[in-house]
């Protein structure tokens, strides 16, 4: 359970980094612009995700694959257009990212102003169990959460269907009323394995998949596994497709 | 059951899990799970799991959230079975 405080502490983020998002959102977007970055049928994909989410204001729980760092902003920017990021703050998702990772106080800043809540993977159960309040207080504000379920950047290059976390599961157990998952699978054509940023002039197919997951007929820990599982399964088929289809 | 049987079938359980099996070896009860035997955090929920398989118990998120080490799931396992 969150307390008032925390609840307070969490929408005055949202509020400042709404208020910060007319700087932040097209220095994001310049940057991607200027690093080369080009998402593949981009208006298809802002179209789909965009008819999703009109169609449910949410709880949305959005997973994707992980492979480079520059991941969380680059799926923002694959899912809404700038005119979406600023006119409708509350579709940018909440992002979940190593505390370690920023260590650097301009990039906590940016994190802060950007719906980040920074975690420790393995770190303190207090602080998780805080992490994991501060989320299921957004899930039932309507929010989009961003996670990569495998729980890390893709060692292999691939989805690790063998070897992931089930730390997503924790979300879909939490009897979220209405939750929905959206699964994005994003890879640039060039990327062969997991690296910090992707190569400069990328460009990226982003699939999209959406589903209302099923109440699992399992409790507890296995429940969670069942839940992770299933939205790894999914994003495997995705990368499949990728594979099978979209390369050709 | 007594705490070495437990303690026992801990090591067993973990086996599968820790990279360098000899780590289990030297285990002792305040062998930290995920720093000494370098198991994933990811697969401490993998062992908690064999556990409730092995010795017929339910463990719920916030007691697996208190496993730390090999001591802490032999208390935690000692106390439901007795």
């Amino acid at each position: 359970m969150l307390s008032s405080r925390a609840k307070a502490l969490l929408m005055f983020q949202n509020g400042l980094g709404r208020l910060m998002a007319v700087v932040l959102a097209p220095f994001y977007f310049a940057l991607i612009r200027l690093m080369g970055y080009r998402i593949r049928d981009i208006k298809a994909v802002r179209a789909a995700c965009r008819r999703e989410f009109e169609k449910h204001e949410g709880p949305w729980l959005i997973c994707a694959n992980h492979l480079t760092m520059a991941d969380s902003p680059l799926l923002s920017y694959a899912m809404l257009s700038l005119w979406t990021h600023l006119r409708v703050f509350r579709w940018i998702p909440w992002n979940l990212p190593e505390r370690n990772n920023f260590r650097n106080p301009f990039l906590v800043l940016l994190c802060y102003l950007s719906k980040c809540i920074p975690v420790q993977r393995g770190g303190p159960r207090t602080e998780m169990k805080q992490t994991l309040a501060k989320c299921a207080y957004l899930l039932s504000r309507r929010q989009r959460l961003l996670v990569f379920p495998e729980g890390g950047r893709s060692r292999t290059g691939r989805v690790n269907t063998e070897n992931f976390s089930y730390g997503v599961g924790r979300f879909l157990d939490n009897d979220q009323e209405g939750m929905r998952v959206m699964c994005l699978y994003l890879r640039g054509d060039g990327q062969a394995a997991y690296s910090t940023i992707p190569a400069f002039g990328e460009r990226f197919t982003v699939l999209v998949d959406v589903f209302t997951p099923e109440k699992s007929a399992l409790t507890g820990l296995r429940a969670q596994r069942d839940y992770a599982g299933h939205i790894i399964g999914r994003l495997a088929e995705m990368e499949d497709n990728y594979f099978g289809f979209c390369r050709q | 059951m007594d705490e070495q049987k437990i303690f026992e079938a801990m090591v067993n359980i973990l086996k599968p899990y820790t990279k360098d099996t000899a780590l289990l070896e030297r285990a002792t009860r305040d062998t930290h799970i995920l720093n000494d035997l370098k198991v994933n955090s990811a697969r401490l929920v993998d062992v908690i799991i064999k556990c409730e398989d092995v010795f017929n118990i339910t463990v719920d998120d916030d007691e697996a959230d208190t496993i730390r080490t090999i001591g802490n799931a032999i208390d935690l396992i000692h106390a439901k079975l007795n």
